[in-house]
């Protein structure tokens, strides 16, 4: 049988270690690559395209998190993280299974079995199953967002960015140094984006209140709203609700 | 509620002293209604307030009875008077039995008692409100200090409460994270899991068991600290250097118990956490000019999309501080070149 190809990402040595040594009694299993950041750990799944992940979430420059959320193609992810904050979230990227730190052998040895079925039956959906009943805590909110241009990865600070555009299953984000597209719901961002500095004028516009620069009546019932670049983006009747509770007028 | 004028000595010698003090005015009363029988008229009030003495200290029970049972104003009043009246009613008679009992028969009594009546209805209808008045006085005013004592009681309540949160709670991620290395180095290498997990026990029972109140030394949190950040070190390896220069005239400083971990806690957070290079952190503690100078800083990736923490550590260290210091004591910090820079000043005497 093919060996399962392995990749840790995991910033602490003591941590891979422990994944190391549980993994060398299983023979199926094959480590390709250990990594101490996401960066590095994005390059590396991007180049050796290994099957199963060990996952981290807690990182330096790029969180587990961010890094699920801009791989096209995702290997079997088992998150490895020391707080359960996260779970949930871990399930909604498709992960197959999360190892709260310190984890037993045996727990670690479900999962990874859990993760080789996944990988030799070729199946796409896992099984969040059991693990659905904690509720994350208030999750801390959104201050960059991970994108993905060709091979190059960029993190916009949410200071940057002006307004997001609803653009099918995507949403693209402009932001001072450009626009950049991102697979997300124009609810997440509703939601996540700090809320005193964000409107959603229109069902397929959020937009920075800071960078409207007045607001005009279009046809009748209907408003634009001019951004300081000079760009006009409609407001909906909502929407005009909604600005005039954040603006007060 | 006990007896206002019983329960106290000085009290008790001034309120003898109203009463001579009414009893000349009396007996001056007596006199300039009748003209003669001065001695009658001393004699009279000396006695007869002597008596009005003695109801009155016994008025304190039916007033702070009527006062206690929260009666409506108007039936209070009521009630007042009807006791002013009973009162009034029977000191004037035992006084008249009581001045015929003494007094030899003379021809004059009937008439001096017949002219000073008015009187004598008048001054006990004025000494009856005078009481009235004297105790609401002093129950309002025992009602009002015990307010602001229950209140004063409640503010130290609240403020042990919110110094109680505000105590820098151990981190889950710190804690996890320490025993999953523990556990990692079980196989790797027992003598340093034996050694992380004693270093682990010390720190966690330093930070439960020490109460807020309780000023520890700075001596004693230094060693706290250094557990904290060798605990750290193991995690991250040779992500993580520490360096000190501590003067030693501080070293017995009084502090807030656990003041300087959550900085630490902060260094790592937005340091270590955050970066790939070697994180440095420096303290450096020297005594300027009546206050303990901490300086604490770190090296950090400076580019802008660094992920930010919510800042509630650094405030409640804040908070604590002007708890603990009033304004005495001041904290803040500064970014520059990529290093992050904790000031802390806190006064050489606790307290």
């Amino acid at each position: 049988m093919e060996k399962i190809r392995t990749i840790i990402i995991e910033d602490e040595a003591p941590a891979r270690e422990i994944i190391k040594h549980y993994l060398k009694e299983l023979d199926f299993i094959d480590v390709i690559a250990e990594c101490g950041d996401g960066f590095s750990g994005l390059k590396s799944i991007s180049v050796l395209k290994p099957d199963l992940v060990f996952l981290d979430i807690q990182m330096p420059r790029l969180t587990g998190i961010e890094l699920l959320e801009v791989l096209t193609e995702k290997p079997a992810i088992i998150f490895t993280t020391a707080y359960d904050q996260f779970a949930l979230k871990a399930f909604e990227l498709n992960a197959v299974d999360y190892l709260l730190k310190p984890f037993p052998k045996r727990r670690f040895l479900d999962a990874v079995n859990k993760a080789a079925d996944k990988i030799r039956s070729g199946t796409e959906i896992p099984d969040p199953g059991q693990l659905l009943a904690k509720k994350p805590e208030t999750a801390a909110p959104v201050n960059r967002i991970v994108v993905r241009k060709g091979n190059a990865i960029n993190l916009i600070p949410v200071e940057q960015v002006k307004y997001v555009e609803a653009q099918d299953d995507y949403v693209m984000i402009y932001h001072s140094a450009g626009k950049a597209l991102k697979q997300q719901t124009m609810k997440f961002y509703e939601e996540n984006l700090p809320v005193n500095d964000f409107v959603r004028i229109h069902r397929s516009y959020i937009v920075r209140v800071q960078e409207i620069n007045r607001i005009e009546p279009y046809e009748k019932d209907n408003h634009v709203a001019v951004l300081k670049s000079g760009e006009k983006l409609p407001v909906s009747r909502a929407g005009y609700k909604h600005l005039k509770e954040e603006l007060n007028f | 509620m006990k007896h206002p004028v019983l329960e106290n000595r000085v009290r008790m010698v001034v309120w003898w002293l109203v009463w001579l003090f009414l009893a000349l005015g009396q007996a001056l009363i007596y006199y300039y209604a009748y003209g003669s029988f001065v001695n009658i008229s001393i004699l009279d009030s000396g006695l007869s307030l002597l008596i009005y003495s003695g109801i009155a200290l016994s008025l304190w029970y039916p007033f702070s009875f009527l006062n206690k049972n929260n009666t409506k104003p108007f039936s209070l009043v009521l009630n007042l008077a009807a006791t002013g009246i009973i009162t009034i009613v029977f000191w004037i008679l035992i006084t008249k039995l009581l001045l015929t009992l003494i007094l030899p028969q003379q021809s004059g009594f009937e008439a001096y008692w017949t002219a000073t009546l008015p009187y004598r209805i008048g001054t006990s209808v004025f000494i009856f409100g005078l009481i009235i008045l004297t105790y609401f006085l002093f129950v309002s005013l025992t009602n009002l200090s015990e307010k602001k004592s229950r209140e004063a009681k409640l503010e130290t309540l609240v403020k042990e409460t919110e110094l109680k949160m505000l105590r820098s709670q151990i981190n889950p991620h710190f804690l996890f994270n320490s025993l999953n290395s523990v556990s990692s180095l079980t196989i790797t290498d027992p003598e340093k899991a034996r050694d992380m997990v004693i270093k682990l026990s010390e720190f966690m029972r330093y930070a439960l068991s020490k109460k807020d109140e309780q000023p520890v030394s700075l001596r004693s949190e230094l060693e706290n600290l250094r557990l904290y950040l060798e605990i750290e070190k193991v995690r991250f390896g040779d992500k993580l250097s520490t360096d000190e220069e501590i003067d030693e005239k501080c070293l017995e400083i009084k502090m807030p118990v656990m003041i300087l971990q959550p900085l630490y806690e902060n260094a790592i957070k937005h340091g270590v956490y955050e970066s790939t290079e070697c994180v440095r952190i420096t303290t450096r503690v020297r005594m300027v000019e009546g206050y303990v100078e901490f300086i604490i800083s770190n090296n950090y990736d400076p580019s802008p999309a660094m992920r930010k923490g919510t800042g509630t550590g650094l405030l409640n260290v804040a908070r604590r501080l002007e708890l603990f210091y009033g304004n005495k004591a001041s904290i803040k910090t500064t970014k520059e070149n990529g290093i992050y820079t904790v000031s802390l000043y806190i006064p050489v005497d606790y307290k």
